[in-house]
């Protein structure tokens, strides 16, 4: 409301009405903004009639938005885990079963009847394990990680394989903390668990394409593509990579800069800088650190090249094959790979990369899935399928080799062998087996005192003076012996002394013409709730009570790691509730925060109100007054 | 002295009382025109006539002069007043009204729809093959993209009236010039005349004021009774002749309508700062910004959130996918103007998949994206190129925009690790199309394929990575928004907005205290008290009654005169 000077000399009646319709305004114009108030509830309705509080309402209103998501979230992934849990329940009842039946078919007083009546219930024992495998929440598997829509657990031949994915899904639960909401099926039934690991390392090259996500870097924690300071003694430039996003962008950038005569390579697993004869390199900064280019304070010195460190370039699916172990390349000639009763030569393009070799592997239709190692410096075939045994060998090369997925190689020792039972030998020199050469001259090997597959094969070669000469097999895996005496009988190995070597070394099988190949004993057997309970039926069906032992106890392990898992997802459920409650108090916080900011305070404003209609019922009086009041009213 | 002089005097009385009782009422009649100024009778004794050496005796009354009433001074400064409070109520008008269109801190506005579409990518990433939470996705998308398009057309359409009432306003102050220079020319004439019509002073006066309410003004007095108008330093009316207003039509930058004011004599720049047309200069400012911000808020949302996307894979991939955005020129440097694309790639690469549908199996090609400044940086035409030396796959252009198929029935195509941005340039595997708050719109390759929607980003059909990623996208900061999140760049939109909107309403209370105040003061010079009229009514009553009594007492005199005569 204007203030008015008092003290006019001339009161015009024109404005004594307006100044009483605008003052009547005015007030009428408050009270309907305490009017507003009162009937939203609201102080603040729109952001002009408070800035800087309109601001912090929207940043709470944001707030209590995000606080709902996570809710929401909270909410599915709560109702999934504890269907998970219910499943992971029933699983562990059911294998519990299974052990029960395991240890009671064992022993004497155990009749056929009762253990052939058995295999009927651990067949349905089994077949409830793979629907709960297979068991879908809200269209979508509970062990089935990031698959999506298909089975996760397939079933041919009476082999269970994975073809899940083991990556399982998670969720934002409160800013920066995910948790995920799905326990990993082959983790929970076992799959994936055995394989073979490529102990070789085969650390490609660079390329001019490799993006620089692609390698460690010098130090192994990535290339921060900073600049550097690029000098040649005279001149000094600043060359800023973080516009790059490839090695090639990496020399480039370092030729564009034309320092000197200073040029940029590709060397091998990292960068040489090479300059004039009178260039004295001298490389700074931290991001040439991580490119492997740094040099000491004083510079490499006049005319000598800048050779970078290794930048630990990773193996990915892009990685062209060629290139592989720091651009030696690998052989090529391809692998066999038997995975229980089947079995494939696998080839490839060599010009391909990586991803057509995993191609050649994963589409072979084996039951298993080879995979780049996580530190990205070789490959892994994992077995998905349960209750197989996988062997990997080289298909006329050395491929197998190159790739360290040899399942039985020179160096293995015996004791890995037969899943790690190793090789039972006689002991001290007794003769472990005979070999009967074709033209029946026999000899006695001990394997005794050998520790690896090649100290086998040299007892063997030794022994038998060049008759018979023992090797890897150049296609597939396993012990090959050779005969060349000539003869036309049989070649034979026969164990003695009650050794069980030659069986476990895979040697006690017939030969064929010249050449006697041995089994892959190498080869680990797949585990995992399916295998160990058709183990148990194959037991119980044969009556091979070693055999039901056995498989109990991989049972009980299934049992235990079925329970860990449980444990986990109860742990995640439990952090869920407690998030939720955490949620529910920040939304309470945030709501009465909101509230004290937006929230008209009922009290002032009812106050207000009576107050502004005091103020407009005294300016309607003193209108009415003041415009009837005039001096004609007094005269005539 | 006579009797005939004393008659004299009465009839100057009552002569001058008749007139004087005019004046009142006349200044009566206009108790309530807020143009008038009251005039006050001059009376003044006539010269007196010697009637013996050293005596001198009054010959009467007589109204010499109407005076007007006026502060020219304060009348000058009540316009410039009301050119302010004008110009303050009217930018409350227009501020108001943008910040109407958010409705900020309403249930329903911009925030809260993004904050449901990105709920939404949260709840698919519970569940990344479920078809109806895919359907939902792309629904919200689309009720997000059409909030921005009507949010768009609602300030066009402020932007519209804008333009409608700038003309108005300037046929309205053209015709007032033309006022003022008719009434000049009538008031110079009638003071040629050697009078002043008080009529004609008040007209101008008032027109003067309807003047500056439309735009600042000062004016200035000429000696022969015209008073020039100028705003600024330029002149719009002189003496008799006026000159007019027109408003011009451009562009702003980013190609928004624009309009000025310009003078019609010479197309000159008039300096409207203040007044009614002065703010609704101001407003379209202030809403060309709003403007610029809520299109630079969608293209931050598209490329962005594009940029996220184009990186994921759906439910099955693409036998043929259709870039949206168009590039002018296939031989020129994708990152260049020259390229003519709304959104530019980056240095960086691509990896293209194609998976063979029978197998299972996939392929995947690195196709590298050179924007380093050199030769041999990557044009659509050697992207083209570089796509069609993947086996199965063919790229072609047709009309400048990139078509991707496969060759194979089997074999479909999905897109992976997008460091250069290019495919949300082109507007390849994106979920929004267009460049702006009007053009937003979902992808019509996405709209109509859920199974299309990108929540993968490892090629698994169940994996949720990108999901999750396009869910936290709100507060990712924006190399597009200038490195601000868009929840960060909206709240500071919205923030702009508030307060310009509540400096208005202050000015506009704080420039309206001042015109009540000024008005006062010039009401307390120019205006009419109806008890101070009333009073001189009854003085002019009583000295014309006391005048008539007068001359009947004289006549009785006469009389008596004659009767000693006869």
């Amino acid at each position: 409301m204007s203030v008015l000077p008092i003290g006019l000399s001339n009161v015009s009646s024109l404005m004594q009405a307006n100044l009483v319709s605008q003052n009547i305004n005015s007030e009428q114009a408050q009270l309907l903004k305490v009017e507003n108030e009162l009937s939203t509830g609201q102080a603040i309705s729109t952001p002009s009639d408070n800035p800087s509080a309109a601001a912090m309402i929207m940043q709470l209103q944001q707030t209590l938005n995000t606080q709902q998501t996570y809710n929401d979230t909270i909410n599915t992934a709560s109702a999934q885990l504890s269907e998970t849990d219910t499943g992971l329940g029933n699983l562990t009842t059911l294998l519990q079963q299974a052990q029960q039946i395991a240890s009671a078919d064992v022993g004497s007083d155990v009749t056929e009847t009762q253990r052939q009546s058995d295999v009927a219930v651990v067949q349905s024992l089994y077949n409830q394990a793979l629907s709960i495998a297979n068991q879908q929440y809200n269209g979508q598997y509970l062990f089935g990680g990031a698959t999506g829509d298909s089975a996760p657990f397939v079933e041919s031949n009476g082999v269970v394989q994975f073809v899940g994915s083991s990556q399982t899904l998670e969720n934002e639960v409160d800013d920066g903390i995910s948790v995920s909401f799905q326990a990993n099926g082959a983790q929970v039934f076992g799959s994936l668990s055995s394989g073979v690991t490529g102990s070789a390392d085969i650390t490609p090259s660079l390329t001019a394409q490799t993006r620089l996500s692609d390698v460690g870097g010098a130090g192994s924690d990535g290339i921060e593509p900073g600049s550097i300071q690029l000098s040649n003694g005279t001149v000094t430039k600043t060359v800023d990579f973080s516009s790059a996003s490839s090695i090639g962008d990496v020399v480039n950038l370092i030729n564009q800069a034309g320092v000197g005569g200073i040029t940029a390579s590709i060397t091998g697993q990292g960068l040489t800088l090479t300059g004039a004869l009178t260039d004295n390199i001298t490389v700074t900064g931290t991001t040439a650190q991580d490119l492997g280019i740094a040099t000491a304070s004083g510079g490499e010195g006049a005319g000598n090249p800048d050779v970078g460190s290794s930048l630990n370039p990773r193996v990915t699916l892009l990685t062209p094959l060629s290139t592989l172990d720091n651009g030696s390349g690998i052989d090529n000639s391809g692998l066999t790979i038997t995975n229980g009763q089947l079995s494939k030569t696998i080839t490839w393009s060599p010009t391909g990369t990586v991803q057509d070799m995993l191609n050649a592997i994963n589409g072979a239709g084996l039951g298993v899935q080879a995979e780049i190692n996580s530190a990205g410096t070789g490959i892994n075939i994992l077995n998905a399928s349960q209750g197989t045994s996988l062997s990997v060998g080289e298909n006329g090369g050395q491929t197998a080799a190159d790739l360290g997925l040899q399942t039985l190689s020179l160096s293995t020792p015996l004791s890995q062998l037969n899943n790690g039972q190793g090789v039972q030998t006689a002991g001290g020199a007794t003769p472990d087996f005979q070999i009967t050469a074709r033209d029946g001259s026999t000899f006695q090997i001990s394997v005794s005192s050998a520790t690896t597959v090649a100290d086998v094969i040299n007892e063997i070669n030794a022994a038998t003076g060049g008759k018979v000469t023992a090797s890897l097999a150049t296609t597939g895996s396993g012990i090959v012996l050779t005969d060349s005496s000539g003869g036309a009988g049989t070649l034979s190995v026969t164990p003695l002394n009650a050794s069980d070597a030659a069986n476990e070394l895979g040697l006690n099988v017939t030969a064929s013409g010249n050449t006697l190949t041995g089994a892959d004993v190498g080869a680990p057997t797949s585990n995992g709730v399916f295998g160990d309970l058709q183990a148990l039926m194959n037991g119980l069906q044969s009556g091979d009570q070693d055999a039901i032992t056995a498989a109990g106890g991989n049972i009980q392990n299934d049992t235990n790691t079925v329970i860990a898992v449980r444990g986990q997802t109860g742990a995640v459920e439990q952090e869920l509730t407690r998030q939720q409650t955490d949620l529910q108090e920040q939304g309470t916080a945030t709501q009465s925060l909101l509230s004290q900011l937006q929230d008209v305070d009922m009290t002032t404003a009812v106050t207000q109100f009576q107050t502004l209609q005091t103020a407009l019922q005294a300016s309607y009086e003193t209108a009415a007054d003041t415009l009837q009041t005039s001096l004609l009213n007094f005269l005539i | 002295m006579s009797l005939n002089g004393a008659l004299n005097i009465g009839a100057s009385a009552l002569t001058t009382a008749q007139a004087a009782m005019q004046v009142t009422g006349n200044n009566i009649s206009n108790l309530g025109n807020a143009n008038y100024s009251r005039e006050v009778a001059d009376i003044t004794d006539l010269p007196s006539t010697e009637i013996q050496p050293g005596v001198y005796m009054g010959t009467g009354v007589d109204l010499s002069s109407i005076q007007r009433q006026v502060d020219e001074s304060l009348n000058s400064r009540l316009n410039s007043a009301m050119s302010d409070y004008q110009s303050a109520n009217t930018t409350q008008t227009y501020s108001g009204q943008i910040e109407t269109i958010f409705n900020a801190l309403g249930s329903q506005n911009l925030q809260t729809q993004m904050t449901t579409f990105t709920n939404d990518w949260s709840q698919l990433a519970n569940d990344p093959t479920s078809t109806s939470q895919r359907q939902v996705v792309i629904q919200d998308g689309q009720s997000l993209a059409q909030d921005f398009n009507s949010l768009g057309s609602q300030l066009d359409s402020v932007q519209t009236s804008i333009g409608s009432q700038l003309n108005s306003l300037a046929t309205n102050a053209t015709q007032l010039a033309q006022q003022i220079a008719t009434l000049n020319q009538q008031i110079a004439t009638s003071q040629g005349a050697g009078g002043e019509d008080n009529q004609l002073l008040d007209q101008r006066d008032a027109t003067i004021q309807q003047l500056a309410q439309l735009v600042n003004v000062q004016t200035v007095n000429q000696g022969n009774g015209t008073v020039n108008v100028y705003i600024g330093s330029e002149p719009l009316v002189v003496g008799t002749t006026s000159d007019g207003l027109t408003v011009q039509q451009g562009a702003t930058s980013s190609g928004q309508p624009s309009y000025s004011l310009a003078f019609t004599s010479d197309g000159g720049t008039v300096q409207a700062t203040s007044g009614q047309l002065g703010a609704t200069l101001t407003a379209q400012t202030q809403l060309n910004t709003v403007q610029q911000q809520l299109n630079s808020l969608a293209g931050g949302l598209i490329f962005g959130l594009n940029s996220i996307y184009s990186s994921g894979q759906g439910l099955n991939g693409y036998t043929t996918v259709t870039g949206t955005n168009q590039v002018q020129d296939p031989t020129a440097v994708l990152n260049s103007s020259a390229a003519g694309l709304p959104f530019q790639p980056v240095n960086g690469s691509f990896v293209v998949t194609t998976t063979n549908t029978q197998t299972g199996l996939s392929s995947s090609t690195l196709v590298p994206v050179n924007l380093t400044g050199q030769p041999t940086d990557t044009t659509l035409n050697s992207l083209t190129a570089s796509l069609n030396a993947i086996p199965t796959v063919q790229a072609t252009i047709q009309g400048g925009k990139l078509t991707i198929a496969s060759t194979d029935p089997n074999v479909q195509i999905s897109f992976s690790q997008d460091s250069s941005h290019v495919l949300a340039a082109l507007g390849i595997n994106t979920f929004f199309q267009g460049s702006d708050a009007n053009s937003i719109a979902v992808n019509s390759v996405a709209a109509s394929n859920p199974n299309l929607l990108a929540a993968a980003q490892n090629g698994d059909p169940g994996d949720n990575t990108n999901a999750l990623a396009i869910a936290n996208f709100p507060s990712t900061l924006q190399s597009t928004l200038g490195n601000q999140s868009w929840t960060d760049s909206y709240n500071a939109m919205i923030g702009g907005i508030a307060t310009t909107s509540a400096q208005a309403i202050s000015d506009t209370q704080s420039t309206q205290d001042i015109q009540q105040t000024l008005q006062s003061q010039q009401q307390s010079v120019s205006g009419v008290n109806i008890d101070t009229e009333t009073v001189h009514m009854l003085q002019q009553q009583r000295s014309y009654q006391g005048a008539a009594m007068f001359i009947s007492t004289v006549n009785q005199m006469m009389t008596a005169l004659m009767q000693i005569t006869l």
